[in-house]
This record gives structure tokens, C-alpha cells and sequence, in this order.
């Protein structure tokens, strides 16, 4: 047999290691294999020699690059000697294994937080919040807004009791709700806000919260960040109205209102995301085509990287949690690396999808795993380690408006189709 | 002087005499014939005699002039000279005959002169009348004329004493003896005049008074006087330019002829040689000159070869070469090799096509053979007369003589070349130039979007009666407002605190409430959108204008007497322009929303198509079918200016936020781009659009503009307008944006730029409306 004799005679040995605990760990002898096997090959050799129930896919690197071509072209591609023994890494493959049930909204589903391991907020279009239980079921309504709700936010998610949550909405208002978790799972229970935040001029685009809870970060149409507290006592708020609320069958509730602390201003357009990643500075995205960072106790901003295209969203992590990640108005993710002297220009571009990229979340605890949401109706997720996507989700029929990680492990997404849609199952080390 | 006379005198008597001699042997009858020819130039032989010693008188003092007076008569002089003229052929022949017969001439004189001289010279002939023969007679004039002049001795007796002793005197001087000489009786002037008439030969006479007597010239003598007349020497042998002989021997010379030292010339180079080198030298390095000869052509030349770049012909301009004629080649063999013969499946073939399309291939023995096939020939001898030699030489000269006589130059230039040197398209980005977002709802094709201020929001309005405002970042329908007919024409108020929209639909304007405001602008909008008491509109106002509060949605209706078909808002979001295309003169009406008022409108000449404001100043450009004309809002009635489009008819117009350019749009797919500050007439015509432009747009801080049309695409160009007034506007086309489909004819009805992104929103008659990014 010529042709498996010419195979056979490229051959590379190799050596597999892994960080991976049992089941996973890795077989000491190297093996040879061909050089021509790709990642599926690779997966069914990791798999028979780990001899494993059920089959697992893996990722292969080598030398810290995800191995996504056969072989013996990807040593060719990097210049690496298939002489010697090669060490492949092999890592769980970053896809989800497993699909939720969707949960059906009124209408689409415009924000969605995962911040909080025991629920998943969204922002519906019909100006409601809801908060879903790990479970799957609409806990609490959160209602109020008379317009479409763009933007939510776990405030403080880690109350044993109460969860704070805020909301930001097209009516120009941001609105602050209190949830209380020990009620019941069985109903829905309405929330209404325990304070309303006026002040934004226009659609408020974007909210965030600081990490300790304290306060609250908003972007407007009006292309102001504003700050606000979130504390509902009415030591400090000097408009402390009270407000009657129409009559439900509930009880009168009181509503205090809040002004913003601080306005920054410097966007000369919508600013459409903020990240408060810091205790001390925020980032913010505009369709002015800048991203900022600022200062909070100063209200400078120190930091203006152009991009040239509107932004819509962005995301502060990775590597030292310093990376900057934003998506706009064309089909290409940039990430920025403000540390790098000297230069505007994005460290990595990623540009697999076919339209407008709606939302990007980098992975709380990876370095490199990020995920990005378009209006192609996918929902991609990265490894800066190569250029390709590691996974695709396109199980949204219409444009994807939100995405978050959600416990690490599933992706929770909202899009225009009214759906919250939870990939789970994602394996990252 | 006098001496050579009388010199002459005698010699010419000798010679008479001798003439005369021979005379006797020559017959009367030819003596007769050669006389009369030789009258007019004896005349003539006077005149000149007599001129001469006009001369001679004039120049020698010893003569008087009186005294020749007497003897020359003027008159005859003159009138002479012209006969003489007049006989120059005769004269000629006569010389001829002279030199013939020279003996006959002189007998010929000899015997005139014996018919009318005195008796004087009848004795002298007398006596050498007997003397010898022809041979002594030729000596002796040989003699003569060698002889000197000087020694003949005078003949008169008087003496040498001047003459004007005598002068009154009635004798001319004393001879030896003592006695007086008389003078010979004077004629007077009717005698010498009847002589001069009574003889031809009178004008010969002179008169010489030192001898007193008339002397007649012979015709030698005359002839003499003539050849030194024109001042040549006396003696016809005479030869002035004989060669010269050096009769000095130079070789035994020792010293030289000159003792003058050797001048300086000699050892000095010549400056005119010089010259002359120099002009030589410039005339070779001009190539005026050439040294070598050019080689001469070789007579044989290129039988089958092009003329046509042969210099000869070439030279000339209007050369045109004759259309070459085919070489021969296997067709023409008698004797073709086997593979040129066509098989019979070629030659069906060949006898199917049309003549023009017949290929040159297959051997023209086969057309020869008409319709016979193909035949090799064994030999020359056997082949039949060509059938098509007639018809083939005819066509030749229809070649020839029909061949244009224009040259036609073909120029070999890259067509790439030729293009205008356009900036990069890169260079000119941010530009929309894909589509990323498109709004879905509309169940009708799309007629008309406009942006909102801010560039959040858009409205769109379409044939199924519906206004739908979106969110642009999401996509999101926002609202649906439902109308009963088809919606023309949607705007946005441009005030950010006044989110109102203007809809024409029909005949009614409609101005909703967005409801997108704060609480405050909203109060303001619902005070705006408040029909109080209506101001009471003035008559010719009331016919075309009716406003009406709107039930259906609350705002303000504007009910026109005709279909709208176009709107626009004043910058200052209080005034509305609307069109009403079948409204002719009363087309354009403009209202005032804050006070409800409809101003009267102008007086249009032709069928208004749009009307938009000025967006700085107080101007309104109202485009008719032809023609854009500006307004004065403030003023009167008359365009303040006149664009004249060149256009068939005109669909859109758009200002420059400048407020310095507009481009219009036609139904015939071309665009003009105005530079006011420049002429009346297109700076520029984009022609690009195969079908209608329904919409053109300008971007209002990017350089951008764009057109719509009803082939589905859309075009950006890169318009960008100069602060410095020397340099015109660029213009460049950057992009074709298609994507939407055709239907129902219409493609593109309406473009718009985002107010504040670098993005194109189209609307599309398949009832969706994208969004371009860049």
C-alpha cells in the first residue's frame, strides 16, 4: 500500500499534556500520529487514549495557539520543527453541549445580565424587566418604564434577601428596583421601583453598577455618562418626592427620585455603552467613534482611542482585566490594549460576522475567552488565541440584542426574536 | 575732330567713285529693288550724323553754334528717329544683303549718289574712270584705310583762320591769288525743305562749312557713326575682348617689378575667408551641406511589399495608399496540394452559406469552377479563362475610387489614460458603502423616510397609508400611524425639541406628535399642535388652503386643493414649504405652523416639482419641470435667480448645507451638480442612473451626496466644497449600493443620510428601507 506507506512517513511524535484533572488527565507516552489529522483527529486519538465514556471534544494548543487546521500545515504555517517531539495541549473545546429552553418575552429582549450566578435579568422592549430563576422561571416582573428598556444591571446581587437591580429605558429614565428573593419561586411577583432616576435628556442607552454597589454609571442618547446613587434613604436625595402610584390592589408604594451626581460630558455623540470595570474609572463607548476612559473622582477622561466606526457596545476584561473590547457598527471586533504605548491601533480583530455586532462580554475568570453578539443572529465566541471563532450559536431566528455569560459556563442571550436563550455546558478551564 | 571729317569725307568719296565703276556691270532692274529697301536707313544713318554733331558742336569750342543752325533742321531730325525705328526689320535684311553682295551695294550708291551730287564729284569719277580693274579698285581701299587721315591735305584755300571772320561776310576767305571765295549761295529753309521732301537722300548732306560744300555720308560712314553711337568701336572687326598675350618673359627675372615692400594683407589671415569658412562650417553642422553623396537607391523594390510606408508617398499629406490586393496563395494554385482540396462535406457547406460569409479558405478554383468542383490541373495549358477576371478588376476599381478619401488617424491611447485623475476611494473614506441594517414592516413600497435631528430615529412613510417611525440602532418599529391613502411625502421637523413630523398624503398635510419628547417638549408640541381661533385667511389663501384640526391622531390637518407632492421644512422648524405639482401657478404655498397661517404663494411659471429652503438665509429655490429658480422670501414675487438644468425634466432637488450648491435630479437619470457662486449653468452633469432619479440628498457635515433611483441602486459620491472660492468643488463617485429588488417598476424611491453618521438610509418600493454603513 503506496499511499498509506507516503503517509506514514510523515509522521510527528507527539506528547500530549493537559491541565485538566481526572477523568481528563493526560497519558504519558507520546505517540506518533500522522500528519495530517486535524482537530476532529486529534479529539477521537485524545479520546481513545483516554478511553472515556462518553466522548469529549477538545481543543488542541500548541505553543498557546489553537490548533484550527491539520497538522502538519499548521507546523509548516508557524515554522515549527515536526523533528523533535511535539507537545500538544489539549484543552476542553470551548461549545456548549447543551441548549435551554428558550423563555418567551413580549416582545424582543433588548438587555440581559448574567452577572448573578442564581438569576438572569433581561430588559424587554415592552419597557419590562424580569428576572429569571437559574430554573428557568419568570420570578419577578420588573415594571415602570413607559418606554423600551435598553439596559440592566445587577446593582448588588450578592444581598441574601434583597437583590438590587437597575433598569434603563428609552423614556429617558433609569429605575431601581429592589427584589426580594426569598418570596416565593411558584408566581410571578411584580416589583415596582423603589427610586426613579431623572435627569437624561434623551434615551438612556447603557447602565452599569459599580462593584460595591454603591453607585450606578449611565449613558445617554444625550451623549452624557451620569452617575448615580443607589441608596433609596432619603437623607441625601433633596428631591425626595413621594408618589402616589395608581392604585393596583397593592398597597401605596413610595417612589423616591434621584439626580445625577456627577455628568461627564466629552461625547460629542450617543454614548451607547459604559463599563465600570474599576472602583476609580469608566469606560464608555460613543457613536461619536471614541472610546473613553474616565476618571470618576475627577471626571477627566484619560484615555480617547478612535475607532472610526460607531460603537455599540464594549466590554473591559481579559488579561489583567485591562483589554478593551468593543463592537459598532460594522461586522468587525476590535480589541484594544490601552497599555500599549504609543498606538491607537486594535491588537485584535475579529471579523467572522456579517453585520452590526450588538453586545461583547469578555469571560470573568478567562483571560482570552470572549463572546460577541450580532444582528446576524449569532452569537460567537472567542479565544484571542486564534482568529477564528471557537463556537458559534445561531440559534436565534432574528438579531441577537444582548448576550452575557451567565455562571461561567452557559451563554444567556436576547434578541429580537423575544426569545432569552441559554447555551450551557461551556467548558472553559 | 575736323580733320577725321574731311578724312572721312575723302574716303567716302573714293569708294563712291569705285562703287560707281562697278555699278555699270550690275543691271538696273535688282539696283532698283535693293534702293528701295535701303531708304528708311539712311534716314535714319542722318538723324544720327546730325546728332552728333549736335554733340560735337556742343562739346567744341571752335565751332559756333549758329553757324551749324543754318545747316540741320530739326524737325526732320525728329520725325526721323522714329521712321527709323519703325524700319529696323529692313535694315536687318539689308545687312544681310550687304555681306551677300557687298560690291552690288556699293555700285548701287555709287549710282544714287551720281543721279543728285553736284558736278564736283561726276569729274573726279570721270577721271579714274578709266583706270583698271576690280583687284586695283580692292587694294587701294586696303590702301586707304591704312593710310593716315592727318596727311590729307585741306582742300579749302582760305586758310587756318576761324571762320567767324567771315561770318557776315558774302565770302568764306582768299585763295592763293588773292581773290575773294565766295560763299556757295545759302538755301534757304523752304528750299532745304523741299529738297529734304524732293529727295529721300537729302538727310545724308551735311553741310561743311569749312570747305563749304555738302558732303554726303555713304553708308559705311553712317554706320560707323552708329556703332560709336552706342559706344562701340568704329570698326566692326574690331574685337575689344581679344584674348591678352603676355609677352613679357617672368622667369628671367631677377628682380622684382615692384620694389614696394610686401604689404601686410600677405601675412594677415584673410577676415573674408574666415566669413566664408564660418558660413561653410555652419551650413555642413546644419547639414546644408553633404559631404557624402546619399547612396543611391537600388532599383529593384519590394514587388508584393506596403507602399504605404514608403517615404516617397508618404510625404505627401492627402497620399491615401490603394487597398492592397490579396497575395496569391494556394487558392490561386492551378495545382493546389491534396489538403487544400475541400472535402464534399467543406464544399455543401460552402454552398449553404451567404456569400459574404464565405470563408477565404477553401481554394477560389472551386469558385472559379462555378458551382463545378474543385479541379487540379495537370498543367498550365489546360486551365479555362478566369470567369470572375471582369467582375474581380471591377470591384478593384470600386475599391480603389470609392476608398474614403478622409485619413482617418487612429490613435493608439490607453483608454485609462484618458480618465480624470480622481482621489482614491480609500483616501475619501468614511463613505456607506454596505448594508448592514434593514427596516421591515412596511407592507407598501416605501415612498419617502426622513431622519430625525439627532439621527435616533427615522420616519417612513409608504403607499400602504402607513407612517412608521423606527429606531435606527435596532431596527425597532417604534410606531405605526395608519392612514387611509397612500403616503407621499414624511419630514422631520428640524428642531431636536420639536419631534414632529410633517405627512403628505393626497391632498392632505398632516403634522403628527411623535410623542418622543421630554414631558416638557411634549406640552409645548400638544400648545403648537392646538387649532385655536384661526386667523381668517385671506381669499385667494382660502381657495387653495384649508386648516383642519386632525381627529385621528390629534395634530394639525392642511387639506391643499390639489395632490402634494413634496415638503420641506425651514430650518427653523416653523415654516413648510409644500408643493403641489399639479397646482401650477398657485404650486408652492408656504405655511406657518406657530400662527396657522398660509402665505400667499408665488407665482410659478411651469409646473413646480420641489421646493426647498435656503439653509442659512431667506431664500427658496422652487424647481419647475426645467428650470430651478430662486426666491427672495423676504421680497417680491420675481426669482432672484434662474438655474437653467439643461434637464428633460427634474425629479429631486437637494441644497448644499452650505447653502452655495444644489444638485437636481431628473427623470432621465442625470444629476447637475449648481455651483451658485459659479454660473446659472451646471458645474457639473453626472449622468449614471439608466433610469429615473426619484431623490437626491446631501449629507450635512460628511461630503457626501447621494442619488436615488428607479434601478434598484443607489449612488454616494464624495461632493466636497472648498471655503477658498478659487477651487471648484470635487467630485468623485465612491459607490454603487444595491441590494434592493425592483417591483412594480420602482426601485429606490428615497434616500437619506443619517445627520450625524457617515450611513445612507434608502427606501425601497419592495417595502423595505436599509441602512448603508461605512
Amino acid at each position: 500500500m503506496d499511499v498509506e506507506g507516503e503517509d506514514a512517513a510523515k509522521v510527528i511524535h507527539v506528547k500530549f499534556v493537559t491541565k485538566l484533572d481526572s477523568p481528563f488527565e493526560a497519558p504519558v507516552r507520546p505517540v506518533v500520529i500522522p500528519s495530517n489529522v486535524t482537530r476532529l483527529g486529534l479529539s477521537t486519538i485524545v479520546n481513545s487514549l483516554l478511553t472515556l465514556e462518553n466522548t469529549e471534544p477538545f481543543d488542541f494548543l500548541i505553543d498557546g495557539e489553537l490548533i484550527r487546521m491539520s497538522l502538519g500545515e499548521f507546523l509548516l504555517a508557524k515554522g515549527i520543527s515536526a523533528e523533535r517531539t511535539l507537545e500538544i495541549e489539549y484543552i476542553r473545546a470551548v461549545t456548549p453541549r447543551k441548549e435551554e429552553n428558550p423563555s418567551l418575552h413580549d416582545d424582543w429582549v433588548s438587555a440581559v445580565d448574567g452577572s448573578s450566578p442564581r438569576f438572569i435579568l433581561t430588559g424587554c422592549c415592552d419597557g419590562l424587566g424580569r428576572l429569571w430563576s437559574s430554573s428557568g422561571s419568570c420570578t419577578h416582573v420588573l415594571e415602570g418604564h413607559s418606554g423600551a428598556i435598553s439596559s440592566v444591571a445587577f446593582v448588588n446581587s450578592n444581598g441574601a434577601e434583597t437583590v438590587t437591580v437597575a433598569t434603563a429605558s428609552k423614556d429617558r429614565t433609569l429605575r431601581l428596583f429592589k427584589v426580594d428573593t426569598a418570596e416565593s419561586v411558584d408566581s410571578t411577583t411584580r416589583v415596582r421601583a423603589y427610586k426613579i432616576l431623572r435627569g437624561h435628556k434623551a434615551s438612556v442607552q447603557s447602565v452599569v453598577a459599580q462593584k460595591s454597589g454603591d453607585m450606578v454609571c449611565s449613558s445617554s442618547w444625550d451623549s452624557t455618562i451620569s452617575l448615580w446613587h443607589t441608596n433609596d434613604s432619603a437623607s441625601e436625595g433633596e428631591s425626595f418626592a413621594v408618589k402616589k402610584r395608581k392604585g393596583n390592589n397593592q398597597a401605596e408604594e413610595f417612589q423616591s427620585e434621584g439626580e445625577a451626581e456627577t455628568t461627564f460630558v466629552g461625547h460629542t455623540q450617543c454614548v451607547s455603552s459604559v463599563v465600570w470595570p474599576e472602583h476609580d474609572v469608566i469606560y464608555s463607548a460613543s457613536w461619536d467613534h471614541s472610546v473613553r476612559r474616565w476618571d470618576v473622582p475627577t471626571g477627566k477622561d484619560s484615555l480617547n482611542l478612535f475607532c472610526g466606526k460607531a460603537l455599540n457596545t464594549l466590554d473591559v476584561g481579559g488579561e489583567g482585566s485591562a483589554l478593551v473590547a468593543a463592537g459598532g457598527s460594522d461586522p468587525i471586533l476590535r480589541v484594544w490594549d490601552p497599555r500599549k504605548p504609543g498606538t491607537s491601533a486594535p491588537v485584535f480583530q475579529f471579523s467572522s460576522h456579517s453585520s452590526w455586532i450588538s453586545a461583547c462580554k469578555w469571560h470573568k475568570s478567562s483571560w482570552f475567552h470572549l463572546l460577541s453578539a450580532s444582528y446576524d443572529g449569532k452569537i460567537m465566541l472567542w479565544d484571542l488565541r486564534t482568529a477564528w471563532p471557537l463556537s458559534i450559536i445561531d440559534t436565534h431566528k432574528d438579531k441577537v440584542l444582548s448576550a452575557d455569560w451567565w455562571k461561567g459556563e452557559s451563554v444567556v442571550s436576547g434578541g429580537a426574536d423575544s426569545n432569552l436563550r441559554i447555551s450551557s455546558g461551556i467548558s472553559i478551564c | 575732330m575736323k580733320k577725321r571729317e574731311t578724312a572721312n569725307k575723302d574716303q567716302m568719296r573714293e569708294t563712291k567713285s569705285k562703287s560707281k565703276n562697278v555699278s555699270v556691270s550690275v543691271k538696273s532692274q535688282k539696283q532698283k529693288a535693293v534702293v528701295k529697301e535701303v531708304k528708311p536707313v539712311e534716314k535714319e544713318v542722318k538723324s544720327l550724323k546730325e546728332e552728333d554733331l549736335l554733340l560735337d558742336s556742343g562739346t567744341d569750342s571752335d565751332y559756333d553754334g549758329d553757324s551749324l543752325s543754318g545747316s540741320l533742321n530739326s524737325d526732320d531730325f525728329d520725325s526721323d528717329i522714329f521712321d527709323s525705328e519703325d524700319d529696323g526689320s529692313q535694315r536687318e535684311t539689308e545687312d544681310g544683303d550687304r555681306e551677300s553682295s557687298k560690291d552690288e551695294v556699293h555700285g548701287i550708291e555709287g549710282s544714287d549718289d551720281n543721279d543728285d551730287e553736284g558736278e564736283q564729284v561726276d569729274s573726279e569719277n570721270g577721271e579714274e574712270d578709266g583706270s583698271g580693274d576690280e583687284g586695283s579698285e580692292q587694294d587701294e581701299v586696303a590702301e586707304e584705310s591704312d593710310s593716315s587721315e592727318d596727311e590729307v591735305a585741306p582742300r579749302n584755300t582760305v586758310g587756318d583762320v576761324p571762320l567767324e571772320w567771315y561770318k557776315d561776310e558774302k565770302h568764306i576767305g582768299y585763295d592763293i591769288t588773292g581773290k575773294k571765295i565766295t560763299k556757295k549761295e545759302k538755301q534757304d529753309k523752304l528750299d532745304s525743305f523741299l529738297a529734304t521732301m524732293d529727295d529721300s537722300k537729302n538727310w545724308r548732306k551735311i553741310y561743311d562749312e569749312y570747305n563749304d560744300e555738302e558732303v554726303e555720308l555713304t553708308k559705311e560712314e553712317s554706320k560707323l557713326i552708329r556703332r560709336m553711337l552706342k559706344g562701340e568701336a568704329p570698326h566692326a572687326d574690331f574685337d575689344p575682348y581679344t584674348p591678352y598675350v603676355d609677352w613679357f618673359k617672368w622667369d628671367d627675372a631677377i628682380h622684382p617689378l615692384s620694389s614696394a615692400p610686401e604689404p601686410k594683407r600677405r601675412f594677415i589671415p584673410s577676415k573674408w575667408e574666415a566669413k566664408k569658412v564660418v558660413k561653410y562650417v555652419r551650413a555642413i553642422r546644419k547639414g546644408l551641406i553633404k559631404f557624402d553623396k546619399p547612396e543611391e537607391e537600388p532599383n529593384v523594390y519590394l514587388l508584393w511589399g506596403d507602399d504605404s510606408t514608403s517615404d516617397q508617398k508618404s510625404k505627401h499629406l492627402t497620399y491615401i495608399p490603394p487597398p492592397k490586393l490579396k497575395l496569391p496563395g494556394h487558392e490561386e494554385s492551378y495545382n493546389p496540394s491534396l489538403e487544400y482540396i475541400p472535402t464534399e462535406e467543406e464544399k455543401a457547406s460552402y454552398e449553404l452559406m451567404y456569400e459574404e460569409d464565405r470563408p477565404n479558405f477553401i481554394p477560389t478554383s472551386l469558385s472559379v469552377m462555378v458551382n463545378v468542383f474543385v479541379h487540379r490541373f495537370a498543367s498550365l495549358r489546360s486551365i479555362p479563362a478566369y470567369p470572375n477576371a471582369l467582375k474581380e478588376s471591377f470591384n478593384r476599381c470600386l475599391d480603389l475610387y470609392l476608398c474614403p478619401r478622409v485619413r482617418k488617424k487612429r490613435i493608439n491611447i490607453d483608454p485609462e489614460s484618458l480618465k480624470p485623475k480622481l482621489p482614491s476611494r480609500k483616501d475619501l473614506r468614511p463613505y456607506p458603502n454596505s448594508c448592514y441594517l434593514e427596516y421591515k414592516g412596511h407592507t407598501g413600497a416605501v415612498t419617502s423616510i426622513s431622519t430625525e435631528c439627532s439621527g435616533q430615529w427615522i420616519a417612513s412613510g409608504s403607499t400602504d397609508g402607513s407612517v412608521r417611525l423606527w429606531e435606527v440602532e435596532t431596527g425597532r418599529c417604534l410606531k405605526i400611524w395608519q392612514f387611509d391613502e397612500a403616503v407621499k411625502c414624511v419630514a422631520w421637523n428640524p428642531l431636536s425639541d420639536f419631534p414632529i413630523l410633517a405627512v403628505a398624503m393626497g391632498r392632505d398635510l398632516v403634522i403628527l406628535n411623535t410623542e418622543l419628547g421630554t414631558d416638557e417638549e411634549q406640552k409645548n408640541i400638544k400648545d403648537l399642535l392646538q387649532l385655536g381661533d384661526l386667523p381668517e385667511p385671506k381669499a385667494a389663501v382660502a381657495a387653495i388652503v384649508s386648516w383642519l384640526p386632525d381627529e385621528l391622531y390629534g395634530g394639525i390637518k392642511i387639506r391643499h386643493f390639489k395632490n402634494i407632492s413634496n415638503i420641506d421644512w425651514h430650518r427653523k422648524g416653523d415654516y413648510l414649504s409644500t408643493v403641489m405639482a399639479s397646482g401650477e401657478t398657485r404650486g408652492v404655498v408656504i405655511h406657518q405652523i406657530s400662527k396657522k397661517v398660509t402665505t400667499k404663494p408665488y407665482k410659478i411659471r411651469g409646473l413646480p416639482v420641489s421646493a426647498v429652503f435656503h439653509p442659512s438665509r431667506s431664500y427658496l429655490f422652487i424647481a419647475t419641470k426645467k428650470n430651478v429658480r430662486v426666491y427672495n422670501l423676504l421680497t417680491v414675487d420675481e426669482p432672484v435667480k434662474k438655474l437653467e438644468t439643461g434637464m428633460r425634466e427634474i425629479s429631486s432637488m437637494a441644497i448644499h448645507p452650505g447653502g452655495d450648491n444644489l444638485i437636481v435630479g431628473s427623470k432621465e437619470g442625470k444629476m447637475c451638480w449648481f455651483d451658485m457662486d459659479l454660473s446659472s449653468k451646471p458645474y457639473k452633469t453626472l449622468k449614471n442612473h439608466p433610469k429615473d432619479i426619484t431623490n437626491v440628498a446631501y449629507h450635512r457635515s460628511y461630503p457626501l451626496f447621494a442619488s436615488s433611483s428607479e434601478d434598484s441602486t443607489a449612488y454616494v459620491f464624495h461632493g466636497k466644497v472648498f471655503n477658498d472660492l478659487n477651487e471648484n468643488p470635487l467630485i468623485v463617485p465612491l459607490e454603487i449600493l444595491r441590494g434592493h429588488s425592483s417591483s412594480n417598476g420602482g426601485g429606490v424611491l428615497d434616500c437619506k443620510f443619517h445627520p450625524r453618521q457617515p450611513w445612507l438610509f434608502t427606501a425601497g418600493a419592495d417595502s423595505i428601507i436599509k441602512l448603508y454603513c461605512h
